[in-house]
């Protein structure tokens, strides 16, 4: 285990991380780790156990990666429903559970903006409550690039290739603008981790530190949102204008 | 999870797509985005007489998305301005047979309404003419 521990901010419930405070098995008291200290049975993870506490990670968003695979790794061997093929049903359907759920933990907090999108949720309820304007400009410019591609797709090769070619070297550029703003959008993502970072665990002066990470919180919703739109067209631009690319729109997504 | 075939349907053939120019007496213009999947939805309405006449729209996310609109768009038609702000997400999600991860689809859609709604509305006052004109019948 890493020498990480997640400070619970006080005034708020401390998350139990079990299901329960005593041991499905031998009903002794738990002390809180994932397995009875008495009859050594492997415990269910509470369902609302969250999936930093789960990796033993405080919450924030530059995280220690290699304390994050190192956790996931113990974990996931203390876990795994091989060591559970001979034990009977309740075990292995918790180290199923288990395993589901540390997976699901894993895989959020890796990938960056999974993790800021699922902070996001955690400290502010639901990433709902806070909805910024839309972005309106943006909106304007997609709709353009939109109807270009349209054109693009609807001239088949072969005929039209004048107006073909033009829009194929067009579109490629605002490609390659767009993949430039989606990188500087990631940068300005980065940034607001690193403020989230540099705030207080402990609540200090507890009102004005919420509404600092407020503001944090709504920031990196403004950019992820706007990331998602860019990072869409980019994806048709690039599906589009591929020496590969099937005609016509990747439907499903 | 599958489409229904309402939505399998709308996203194979759907009506009303298309726009009207933005500055046309008459037409309002909504645009919406859901952030959550980065989809983007234009719905344009054309009133006349306080009824709308005609409806558009341009939907760039996934099948459900542009079912909604194209629902949307169809249910539009042939509706006053006020009736039509009674639209509600939940019948969209009732007719499409729509799962609860693509509600936020429904919900686009209704904002869409909303928004060309009120566009029409913002122009009507400010250019005076269509909306003094509208007498309901």
């Amino acid at each position: 285990m890493s020498e990480h521990t997640h400070q619970p901010e006080s005034g708020r419930a401390r998350e139990l991380p079990m299901a329960r405070s005593m041991c499905w098995h031998c009903q002794s008291e738990m002390t809180g780790e994932y397995f009875c200290g008495r009859c050594v049975k492997v415990q269910p993870l509470s369902k609302e156990l969250d999936y930093f506490t789960c990796l033993n990670l405080p919450r924030k968003l530059n995280l220690d990666e290699q304390a994050l695979e190192e956790t996931f790794y113990a974990l996931s061997r203390s876990f795994h429903p091989d060591y559970y093929a001979t034990k009977d049903e309740g075990e292995k359907a918790i180290s199923l559970g288990n395993t589901a759920l540390l997976n699901t933990a894993y895989r959020t907090l890796k990938d960056p903006v999974q993790r800021a999108e699922y902070l996001i949720r955690l400290e502010a309820g639901s990433a709902k409550d806070i909805r910024n304007s839309p972005p309106a400009d943006l909106f304007d410019e997609i709709l353009e690039l939109q109807e270009d591609l349209d054109e693009f797709r609807s001239l088949s090769a072969g005929e039209s290739d004048e107006r073909r070619q033009e829009l194929l070297e067009k579109l490629q550029a605002d490609r390659r603008t767009l993949e430039a703003r989606k990188a500087q959008m990631e940068d300005r993502l980065r940034e607001q981790f690193s403020r989230w970072d540099a705030l207080p665990t402990e609540a200090e002066g507890e009102a004005t530190v919420r509404s600092q990470k407020d503001a944090v919180l709504a920031g990196m919703q403004e950019i992820l949102s706007n990331r998602t739109y860019v990072k869409n067209i980019v994806n048709d631009l690039v599906a589009a204008t591929s020496p590969t690319a099937e005609p016509g729109r990747s439907a499903w997504h | 999870m599958a489409y229904s075939e309402k939505v399998i349907d709308h996203y194979n053939n759907p009506r009303n797509m298309g726009s009207f120019k933005k500055e046309e007496d008459g037409v309002g213009t909504g645009i919406v985005g859901a952030p959550e999947c980065g989809d983007v939805m234009k719905l344009q309405i054309k009133v006349e007489n306080d009824t709308i006449v005609d409806a558009k729209f341009k939907t760039f996310g996934c099948g459900s998305a542009i079912a909604s609109s194209s629902l949307a768009t169809e249910w539009l038609k042939g509706k006053t301005v006020d009736q039509a702000g009674q639209i509600k997400n939940t019948e969209i999600v009732q007719e499409l047979n729509l799962p609860p991860v693509k509600i936020h689809c429904s919900v686009l859609a209704e904002d869409a309404i909303k928004a060309a709604l009120n566009d029409y509305k913002k122009k009507a006052d400010t250019e005076g003419e269509t909306a003094e004109a509208a007498t309901p019948a």
